[in-house]
């Protein structure tokens, strides 16, 4: 039989680094709430019958959110054997008021006060053994980031599990509350254990719906709510509320010493600037912009011109010594293929089918592990923290509060967990708002189809990789704006709560495994589902219905895939980039957005190469006008997401009608703004106007009516 | 000869893509987000 132990805590505290560094996992640890918004199982290193469960961070036993609801459940539903309450040292009142309701749960407790070097290096003191004796549970001083005192916790937290003592409750309420809790426990009954029966009578004297429901015959207590809130001229939650905190202050009067009590820290400085009312927007534009700029357009492409024109293209000069040359992929396996004699159409389908297809993918990979480096940087110093705080001001102002913005930070990885970060909005239709918005922000996947079009048809212009992330933003904004002037999502915008994480310098080796883990992840999907999808367009585009049966075709306009490409291009004609290979580029998009790129690698030959190496640029710059390829780029970044992020979509809509309002909404936005965009852009260079021009101002009309309607309030 | 090879090897290859996509589903992963589950704030086997 395992044991099982459970870690709870508030978000931010540590607990999922800890669980990494308890089980040898590799999960996401980021420092905004919201990153695990589902409950994680591993074992504990060296000890295989004992399970570590990673719970979602909560700020108290009476849930809000989804992801709090998970807590709570495993918790009271499961009954783990221990319970391991992961604080932070550095917020150490607020973390109390969760222990105060984990030990009224009949569950063996013990305390690890996390971030003690955080503490120590301000010169604050905890004493342990006060704190221990007050609490009347062991207390341990770990840092979970450094590793020291992790193993002493997790042992003793064993040694509790296996006693099966349950922690007692030490913590007392005023007299009157207290008695009116005797008196709810003994109505209760025997239908709950002994342990568990305090922690019953405080949730139904703060009504809540949820435990009643888990009770088989719910108690009176009507008598008893009326007279305590009579009494203390307050409701029963908030007089809890109260009489918690009464007690937490009392405790750390006595346990805690700052020594630096009302000092601005370096964190609070550097705030002044970074989170000022004034410079916050342009620093953070100014930060994305350097962001987007250096991944994609000045060192990124470097490292992808050589990838693309070394690697997987003709070769290249070994540390640029002349005399060493390194043959690229599609070389090597030609000469390979030659030899062995093989057959001039599976050549076709390697060189001109897989390699080109997954080599176009790959020579972006360079630009991605810049943009992932950057992006993990940015996360782990606390800036992006500081973001979504930034971004709740003018959030609020369009309907939108800054918790939206979480899994929008989330979703420039990929956006699959961005969607599931919206679990962490309580309010129903900011969720659905959030669910529908999130994708619109570039994903490491877009990343390729940024590159392409920014050094194919921009050739490298500096505005091009930023002006696609604030595009991604723009449209987020309007949207909220948009959508809450709707019935469906009119309503008060959800109060936004976070702690901002002190900044601090992360470790050169965490940024690098973070970049690491996702670029892998991504050279992954790009040997499985990427290389499946080349497959099936290689055949498509190379075979076809000639006198009437199927087989190899000499041209490409005759293939399978041109007549579906040419049967859907018609709907992006409007669009500037009405041919069949453009519409099937996008269409392939929807396995997985990379698909866009290798179908372009195969359709215009990537494998190809000229002597300079950019064959698959030129054709493609030959193919679109700037305008075209602009509004290519902005119709992918927006249009609906891959299948998988569609399928988080589904699963977190809980709803087909909702799902297809989410899917419809993003590829309608991205419809109507990638016309105008041609459209306009094309009357301004050619100074042709045109039913496509007008229709494209009819449409800006109609979304500057939809932006600037007055609000009204959904009745 | 060699088509006949370089076939097989690809059949192999495509045949062995195939089924760990098939065994990440059934692990509950999905086959299309990259299995990128250490980033992702959730499990995909609802």
């Amino acid at each position: 039989m395992s044991i099982r132990i459970a870690l709870a805590g508030n978000p931010n505290s540590g607990k999922t680094t800890l669980f990494n560094a308890l089980t040898g996992s590799n999960q996401f640890v980021g420092n905004w709430p919201g990153v695990t918004v589902e409950k994680k199982e591993g074992r504990l290193k060296n000890h295989k019958d004992v399970v570590i469960m990673d719970l979602p961070g909560i700020y108290s036993l009476s849930p809000y959110t989804l992801e709090e609801v998970v807590t709570r459940n495993y918790l009271m539903n499961e009954r783990p054997d221990a319970i391991l309450n992961i604080v932070d040292g550095t917020n150490i009142e607020r973390n109390l008021y969760l222990s105060t309701q984990l030990m009224e749960l009949g569950i063996p407790v013990i305390m690890a006060i996390n971030m003690m070097d955080a503490v120590e290096k301000n010169g604050d003191r905890i004493h342990l053994d006060k704190l221990s004796k007050k609490l009347g549970c062991e207390v341990v001083p770990i840092s979970a980031l450094k590793g020291t005192g992790i193993i002493q916790a997790a042992e003793k937290a064993i040694k509790l599990a296996e006693e099966k003592k349950a922690t007692p409750a030490v913590h007392s309420f005023s007299p009157q509350v207290d008695s009116v809790l005797n008196r709810i426990e003994v109505k209760i009954g025997s239908q709950i254990p002994d342990e568990q029966k305090r922690f019953f009578a405080i949730k139904l004297l703060e009504r809540d719906e949820k435990i009643e429901a888990q009770m088989k015959q719910v108690p009176d207590i009507s008598a008893e709510i009326e007279l305590i809130e009579a009494e203390m001229e307050d409701d029963t939650e908030s007089i809890i509320t109260n009489d918690r905190y009464l007690y937490i202050s009392s405790i750390i009067k006595e346990c805690y010493t700052k020594k630096s009590r009302g000092k601005l820290s370096n964190s609070d400085r550097i705030d002044q600037v970074i989170t000022n009312r004034w410079l916050a927007l342009p620093i953070f534009m100014a930060i994305m912009f350097i962001v987007y700029y250096v991944s994609v357009t000045s060192v990124g492409t470097i490292a992808t011109d050589w990838a693309n024109d070394g690697v997987f293209g003709d070769g290249w000069h070994l540390f640029g010594i002349e005399a060493i040359w390194i043959p690229g992929i599609p070389v090597l396996i030609e000469n390979v293929l030659n030899a062995i004699g093989c057959a001039a159409w599976l050549q076709g389908l390697i060189l001109d089918g897989m390699v080109a297809g997954v080599g176009a993918v790959l020579g972006f990979v360079p630009q991605m592990l810049i943009l992932f480096a950057f992006l993990a940087f940015l996360e782990a110093c606390g800036y992006m923290a500081r973001v979504a705080f930034i971004m709740d001001r003018i959030f609020r102002k369009f309907g939108l509060s800054g918790k939206s913005f979480i899994p929008m930070l989330i979703g420039s990885g990929c956006g699959v967990p961005g969607i599931m970060a919206s679990r962490t909005i309580e309010n129903d239709r900011d969720r659905k708002m959030t669910i529908m918005t999130t994708t619109f922000i570039p994903c490491g996947a877009k990343l390729p189809i940024i590159a392409l079009i920014a050094g194919a048809i921009f050739h490298g212009a500096w505005w091009v990789a930023p002006s696609a992330y604030f595009v991604g933003i723009s449209a987020i904004i309007c949207s909220g704006i948009i959508l809450k002037k709707t019935k469906m999502f009119a309503g008060d915008t959800a109060p936004f709560v976070m702690e901002l994480p002190s900044y601090h310098m992360p470790t050169l080796r965490n940024i690098l495994a973070s970049m690491w883990e996702r670029g892998l992840s991504f050279i992954k999907k790009a040997g499985t589902i990427i290389l499946l999808s080349t497959i099936f367009v290689w055949f498509t585009e190379n075979f076809g219905f000639t006198n009437g049966s199927i087989g190899m075709v000499e041209d490409m306009n005759d293939s399978i895939l041109a007549v579906i490409g040419s049967m859907l291009a018609f709907l992006f004609a409007p669009l500037g980039w009405g041919d069949w290979k453009s519409a099937v580029a996008a269409i392939t998009g929807l396995i997985a957005k990379e698909n866009v790129v290798g179908t372009f690698g195969i359709l215009f030959g990537f494998g190809e190469v000229t002597e300079n190496g950019s064959q698959i640029w030129g054709s493609l710059a030959g193919n679109m006008t700037a305008a075209a390829a602009y509004s290519f780029l902005v119709f992918n970044l927006l249009c609906a997401p891959c299948f998988a992020a569609m399928g988080a979509i589904k699963r977190e809509m809980n709803n087909v009608k909702w799902f297809w309002i989410a899917i419809g909404y993003q590829t309608g936005l991205a419809y109507v703004v990638s016309l105008c965009i041609y459209q306009i852009v094309t009357l301004i260079t050619t100074g042709n106007f045109g039913i496509g021009a007008l229709v494209a101002f009819v449409l800006v009309a109609g979304l500057c009516y939809l932006i600037f309607r007055p609000y009204k309030q959904n009745q | 000869m060699g088509t006949a090879i370089t076939g097989i090897v690809i059949l192999i290859i495509i045949a062995l893509i195939i089924s760990s996509m098939v065994k990440s589903k059934r692990n509950g992963k999905s086959i299309q987000c990259g299995n990128d589950c250490k980033h992702c704030g959730g499990h995909c086997n609802h």
